[in-house]
């Protein structure tokens, strides 16, 4: 291609007439004769003349190519012109170091060439600054190549640009510059030279074939082009193709890094006369993170180096680092070991280039076998931006972001067990890639880590759980009505305690983050921010809905009138949402939530909802119901009823259970398809001063009160109830004391009342004669 | 031709997504969506902390489809998003000039 581009120009040259020395010379990708089907050309005429004539004479060397449909980046320049040129602009001074002598004047373009590259030499600073901070922007902008799962070949760090900046570097510092120019000054090392020719050689192999493939110009790798570029190259798949890259990318990014640090750090200094010590055995000598030759490698000074080095923001030292390398990670890893671990884990952004250099010389997977598997793994999903090992590093570094951050998300994230919430970041993806549910997989693997690295074991089971729940929070929020107590008590119930519920709610923060911008919008946040206090009000206080306490405390306030007569009292009220209210107030009695339940049942109130409370002070019980007035009967005379009939079952003069019994066997819901599936929890531990049962039945007539006539019958006091009904379920919740006010512990007595509440909502709903 | 618009409970899209499937709606676009209506916001509470929840998440589905469908379409969207209480959301439907498939170029019901 730019062989037939050259007979061209040359043709059109021997046609061109113009006066004074001039030469057509090619730059860029065309100058190093590495044009992609969708390159531009760039050609310049460079002349001593008269701008206005070259200008006409550069035209007719530009029309065949416009004729043919190329772009062609063109320009007419003076040397001084061009040196200037590249003198402010970068791209213009790396354009002049590649530059190619096509037709014209040979000794032209060779001047200005060689003038171009004393230039370069004399800015050596600048000119190194400046390609030093392009290539590091790369790392942002586009990302780094071998972790994209849609990687830029040209500009994504790692990839084709960087390549190039490191033989423009070259001829900042020696001439012949280049690759070797940077091996002379130590720079790279020789090896580094074939290397870097590979890479580059297998890095165009893939941009040609891509641009083959889309007919295009982009150099984005995307997903649905892999598997086409995949067979051009002659990979066996879309997997290898990426994994081929990513391993060049990689090495193309190391030696990069590694090559400008030592063109940016100090000169090399002799007997370490500005060494500073950061840990046994390891110090700081000019400006890199050293293991003393007569200090072992083993796992303890590995991780201990890695730590030194993503604390002081410094490279670990090429020697130490190839040392690092033949670390034997078989043996059990003692406290301090792990602490090591977690201070790198702890380190934020800075991790990410320590374990990369670690990875680099196969340390990483000594001292974590598990990791190979996931290195350079791609991920074929909509959301995620990077491979797998990248987002596992990511999520510890959003980890680090949302641990010092002031956000009250921030502060959750710091009540969790520090070293606890970096583990489960790291493994939290392990098992991908292998077959079955990842979560699973992972979660066994992450065990059997965690035990060599000797975690103590409840720190085991609580990454364990954490690995293998990590799509919990996200999932629920998601996928579950948030507003259904159910989904709040199933997930509570899931999740166990306040100490899993705040490590897993910032892994999941973390995690989103580091997947992708599609896999955090504020939606998810709000929602999974929503499980989160919900699933924190259920594990903190054992109550599903608002906050017990406070709720209590405003509930009695309202009604401080009703209790303070000291007697029977109800009021009726409608509500907002279109419900009905029914607060009852009476003198504290067994059975009192059972009577009023089943005589509201009697009136044809559908109860959606209840609270109760005792004010222990005044002896007083306030209930509150609201629900829907199924017949229309509640008016006037069919409150004055109600109360009436109450007053009556208080008394024992209604036979309140037989005519519910004949009520609930009426109106029974026939409809087969309904859930009847009953679940009956006790949790002794949840409140301190009562047993706390959780009722999950479908929602019948009669349900509350024949929950509650249970408790009467049994002799334990309701001190609150909580009732909610959504659709055809019903999640009641009650605290339990007993005869004495006490909390009830015998587990006999538990039992008792568990089985009690199964058999009674199990078989057809039909409350047993008074006993 | 027609646009559907709803705007539903985010839990509730993959029931809507595989009821629209199995009637045989080829496409729809979905996009996060915040917002509030009588629902309004509300402030939450925890462990000391206290949040005012402005608009409340919500998921935006489009479908376009031709005008005898539009009746099913919403028809299954209501049923399907609906959880009874308050917060379901909403449907409207709004006239469609024209559509065309990018890839062939095709338009109108064509290029639905």
């Amino acid at each position: 291609m730019a062989d037939l581009c050259d007979t061209i120009l040359r043709e059109v040259a021997g046609t061109v007439a113009l006066k004074g020395r001039w030469a057509v010379v090619a730059q860029g990708s065309y100058a190093r004769a590495e044009i992609c089907p969708g390159s531009d050309l760039d050609v310049v005429l460079l002349h001593a003349g008269r701008g206005s004539a070259a200008a006409t004479a550069a035209r007719s060397f530009w029309y065949p190519f416009w004729d043919a449909g190329v772009v062609l980046g063109h320009a007419v320049r003076t040397p001084k012109e061009a040196l200037a040129l590249a003198d402010e602009d970068l791209d213009a001074m790396t354009a002049l170091l590649d530059l190619r002598f096509v037709a014209g004047d040979e000794g032209l373009a060779d001047e200005v060439r060689s003038r171009g590259r004393a230039l370069a030499r004399k800015r050596r600073d600048r000119l190194i600054a400046a390609l030093h901070e392009a290539s590091s922007a790369r790392y942002d902008r586009p990302g780094p190549l071998a972790e994209m799962l849609e990687p830029d070949v040209k500009e994504g760090a790692g990839g084709l640009r960087d390549v190039q900046a490191l033989a423009w570097s070259g001829w900042a510092v020696a001439d012949p510059g280049g690759w070797p120019g940077l091996v002379a000054v130590g720079a790279l090392d020789p090896g580094d030279v074939a290397v870097l020719q590979a890479a580059c050689d297998h890095l165009l192999d893939v941009r040609v074939a891509l641009h083959r493939v889309t007919g295009g110009r982009s150099d984005q790798l995307a997903k649905q082009e892999q598997d086409a570029v995949a067979a051009v190259v002659g990979a066996s798949d879309a997997d290898a193709l990426m994994r081929d890259l990513s391993h060049t990318a990689r090495q193309v990014g190391w030696i990069g890094r590694e090559a400008f640090d030592r063109l940016a750090g100090p000169a090399r200094g002799r007997g370490g006369s500005d060494e500073r010590d950061l840990d046994l055995g390891i110090g700081l000598r000019d400006g890199r993170v050293v293991l003393h030759a007569d200090a072992a490698v083993t796992v303890s000074s590995t991780l201990r180096v890695a730590a030194a080095a993503a604390e002081a923001s410094a490279p670990i030292d090429r020697a130490t680092l190839a040392r690092l390398g033949d670390v034997d990670g078989t043996v059990a890893w003692t406290t301090d070991d792990r602490a090591a671990f977690v201070r790198c884990l702890r380190a934020g952004r800075r991790l990410v280039a320590v374990f990369e250099s670690l990875d680099h010389v196969g340390a990483l997977v000594r001292l974590i076998p598990e990791w190979a598997h996931v290195r350079a793994l791609p991920q074929r999903n909509a959301y995620h931006r990077f491979t797998v090992d990248r987002h596992l590093l990511e999520t510890v570094v959003e980890c680090d972001d949302l641990l010092d951050s002031e956000s009250v998300d921030g502060d959750i994230a710091r009540r969790a067990r520090l070293d606890l919430l970096l583990l489960s970041a790291f493994l939290h993806d392990i098992g991908k890639g292998l077959p079955g549910d990842h979560s699973e997989v992972g979660a066994e693997r992450a065990a059997a880590l965690l035990q060599r690295l000797g975690l103590d074991d409840h720190g085991v089971g609580v990454v364990v759980w954490a690995v293998r729940n990590h799509l919990l929070i996200a999932d629920t929020a998601t996928r579950r009505d948030l507003a259904d107590p159910e989904t709040i008590v199933r997930f509570g119930r899931a999740v166990g305690d306040t100490e899993r519920l705040d490590l897993l709610y910032a892994l999941t923060i973390a995690d989103s983050r580091a997947t992708g911008p599609a896999a955090w919008g504020s939606g998810k946040a709000l929602l999974c921010r929503q499980l989160f206090g919900e699933g924190d009000a259920l594990l903190e206080d054992g109550v599903v809905g608002p906050r017990l306490a406070a709720e209590r405390r405003a509930v009695l306030e309202r009604h401080a009138g009703l209790l303070a007569a000291g007697e029977l009292a109800v009021e009726w009220r409608t509500r907002d949402d279109g419900l009905f209210e029914c607060t009852v107030a009476a003198r504290d009695r067994r059975g009192l939530l059972a009577n009023v339940a089943g005589v509201l049942t009697l009136t044809g109130f559908d109860i959606q909802g209840a609270a109760a409370y005792v004010d222990t002070d005044s002896g007083m019980a306030l209930e509150v119901y609201r629900g829907v007035d199924r017949f229309g009967r509640l008016d006037d005379a069919g409150r004055r009823d109600f109360a009436t009939m109450l007053r009556s079952a208080l008394d024992g003069a209604l036979p309140l259970r037989q005519r519910l019994r004949e009520r609930i066997a009426r109106y029974r819901n026939p409809d087969p398809g309904v859930d009847r599936s009953v679940s009956v929890h006790v949790d002794p531990d949840a409140s301190a001063s009562a047993t706390v049962i959780e009722v999950m039945a479908p929602d019948e007539v009669g349900l509350l009160a024949s929950v509650a006539a249970v408790f009467a019958d049994l002799d334990v006091d309701v001190s609150v109830a909580l009732v909610s009904t959504t659709g055809t379920r019903a999640v009641d919740v009650f605290y339990l004391r007993d005869a004495h006010g006490a909390k009830p512990t015998d587990p006999k007595l538990l039992q008792r009342i568990r089985a009690t509440l199964v058999a009674r909502l199990t078989t057809d709903y039909v409350l047993p004669a008074p006993g | 031709m027609k646009m559907v618009i709803g705007i539903i409970k985010p839990f509730k899209l993959d029931d809507v997504k595989e009821a629209l499937k199995h009637v045989g709606i080829q496409g729809l676009t979905i996009s996060d969506a915040q917002g509030f209506g009588r629902q309004r916001g509300h402030t939450e509470v925890y462990r000391g902390a206290e949040y005012t929840i402005d608009f409340v998440p919500k998921v935006r589905i489009e479908v376009l489809t031709e005008d005898g469908d539009v009746e099913r379409i919403v028809n299954l969207i209501i049923e399907t998003a609906r959880t009874g209480k308050i917060g379901d959301g909403k449907v409207w439907v709004v006239p469609i000039d024209s559509v065309y498939r990018i890839r062939t170029g095709e338009a109108g019901p064509d290029a639905l």
